[in-house]
């Protein structure tokens, strides 16, 4: 079954893991992203991450099935939104299977595949203002009222 | 059995319920191989509640009457789709105005074959080209196509027919015949007032053959002249096509639904039409494989929409979240809308949304959907900029 969740609290990587540490499952593989302080010579003090909540989590279900019949594995896929900071989680993906290798593949697989298709954007907050992230581009975006 | 008693209850439900745009007639021309009921399943399964089919190959002259194990196989999946109308369309070759004895003789026993297998496919009508009179003299070419069809009528009374002809208005190619409503009231005429005799009328073939329908006042004006010349009684059958090519320019080349000269409005207008209500639709537009659903999915949707709007909600992401404020934004458009055209209202009414259409990705409802994808009422749409999870 595809694990597959989005969440404002931290990202519990032990919890997600165990989603798929079965005892048929010699390998899991567990991908973290998260906050990098720098991004293309922009000093990022926390970012905030948004999603079109619904669809993300249908597209997250989706891959990890995807991933699961191709792979013959278990995934269990979490990403968080709102305010992230540095060196914190915003993506964990776990993937268990009998072998390392498929493990290792479909990893890689589901989080080149989120990135293309699943709804999320982040806005990046530096300390001389804050820009949305689009693909490559990084467009200005609008002061936030009052911050988390 | 709780088919049976379903099937019941529905017949009796419709029998007096005035017909409405929402449930009017619909479907496609549907490909035979395999089987003539493989036109009704892959019919059903793209939405058809009509169906049109060739009963033989349409470029040959000489078809046998449809096996009879074929035609069991027709009725069975006839009743499991519960396809209310399916028609035939003849063969190309058939000239029921040939000025040559010859190909006239041929023409007709051919065309005797088309009712023969149609009447063993119980099918409602036979959709036929009215000829070509080969520059052998229009007046004798009408004669000769009045002959052939009473002969033909006269013979398939006697042989107690129910299935009817129903003569295509055509697109004025070369010499062919039956452009004008004015040459198909003659025929009609000439033939007399005979109730399994009647009219396809092709939304292509009257454009191109000089009868605009784009606006209202076009429309009507247009089926004002129908009314003079045929009435519209006697119109049994529409395929609804839109056209490549430019009105009057008499070159018959179909296109997708909205998209060629025709466009959108006369197609929405078309299926809400409420004289048109019990004539059944059906599309012949390229690519059939996989856009015949997508062209019925937007005259569906048209006639759901009856009413000529359809309301959705639309969600814009990433860094145009701020331009909106973060709310979503409700909006009315014509029915048979497309993803484009909300993209388009918006540009419309913010400098900022300008380059929505080529900048973003779209969903309905959740789901990733093309630009030319039919916006439904109710609808939530979502504008989706290049994406950065992970």
């Amino acid at each position: 079954m595809p694990f597959a969740v989005m969440s404002d609290s931290p990202i519990d990587v032990r919890l997600l893991e165990a989603q798929v540490s079965t005892a048929a499952n010699g390998a899991v593989c567990t991908f973290i992203g998260q906050v990098r302080e720098n991004s293309r010579g922009r000093q990022v003090s926390y970012l905030e991450y948004n999603a079109y909540v619904p669809m993300a989590v249908k597209q997250m279900t989706r891959i990890a099935a995807e991933a699961e019949a191709k792979w013959g594995c278990l995934v269990a896929i979490q990403h968080r939104i709102g305010r992230i900071e540095l060196a914190e989680a915003s993506v964990v993906i776990c993937v268990g299977s009998p072998h390392r290798a498929e493990a290792f593949e479909a990893c890689r697989w589901c989080i080149d595949t989120l990135k293309e298709t699943v709804p999320i954007w982040k806005r990046e907050v530096c300390p001389d203002g804050a820009f949305w992230i689009e693909g490559e581009d990084a467009l200005s975006a609008a002061p936030r009222a009052a911050g988390p | 059995m709780i088919t049976d008693n379903l099937t019941i209850e529905t017949a009796a439900v419709s029998a007096e319920t005035v017909p409405s745009a929402a449930g009017r007639l619909l479907g496609a021309h549907m490909p035979t191989s395999g089987g003539v009921y493989k036109a009704l399943v892959s019919g059903k399964a793209i939405g058809c509640s009509a169906v049109q089919l060739f009963t033989s190959s349409p470029r040959q002259w000489n078809s046998p009457l449809i096996k009879d194990a074929d035609a069991a196989a027709f009725h069975k999946a006839r009743e499991e789709t519960g396809i209310e109308v399916a028609v035939a369309h003849d063969s190309y070759l058939i000239n029921l105005a040939a000025p040559t004895e010859e190909v006239l003789v041929k023409s007709q026993n051919a065309f005797r074959g088309e009712l023969d297998r149609a009447e063993q496919l119980k099918l409602s009508w036979v959709v036929t080209h009215m000829g070509a009179h080969l520059d052998q003299g229009e007046d004798e070419a009408f004669e000769r196509l009045i002959a052939s069809l009473k002969h033909i009528l006269e013979a398939t009374d006697d042989a107690g027919y129910n299935v009817g002809i129903a003569l295509e208005t055509t697109a004025g190619q070369g010499t062919g015949l039956g452009w004008r409503f004015e040459q198909l009231g003659r025929v009609l005429d000439g033939v007399g007032d005979h109730p399994r005799l009647g009219i396809c009328l092709d939304t292509c073939h009257i454009f191109v053959a000089g009868y605009d329908i784009r606006t209202e006042e076009t429309y009507e004006q247009t089926f004002a002249e129908f009314e003079a010349a045929v009435g519209i009684r006697r119109l049994k059958v529409i395929h609804a096509n839109d056209a490549k090519k430019p009105l009057g320019c008499r070159v018959d080349r179909h296109e997708h639904i909205g998209q060629g000269e025709i466009g959108r409005e006369a197609f929405a207008r078309l299926v809400t039409d409420p004289r048109l209500l019990s004539v059944p639709i059906i599309i012949e537009t390229p690519e059939s494989d996989t856009m015949h659903a997508v062209n019925l999915a937007l005259l569906r949707s048209m006639a759901a929409g009856s009413g000529p709007e359809l309301n959705i909600t639309v969600h814009l992401f990433g860094h145009y979240t701020d331009v909106l404020g973060g709310v979503p934004v409700e909006l009315t458009l014509p029915a048979g809308a497309t993803v484009r055209d909300a993209a388009a209202l918006l540009a419309a009414r913010d400098a900022r949304l300008e380059r929505l259409a080529e900048h973003c990705r779209f969903a309905i409802d959740e789901e990733y959907a093309a630009l030319d994808a039919a916006l439904l009422d109710g609808c939530t749409v979502a504008a989706l900029p290049p994406m950065s999870g992970g």
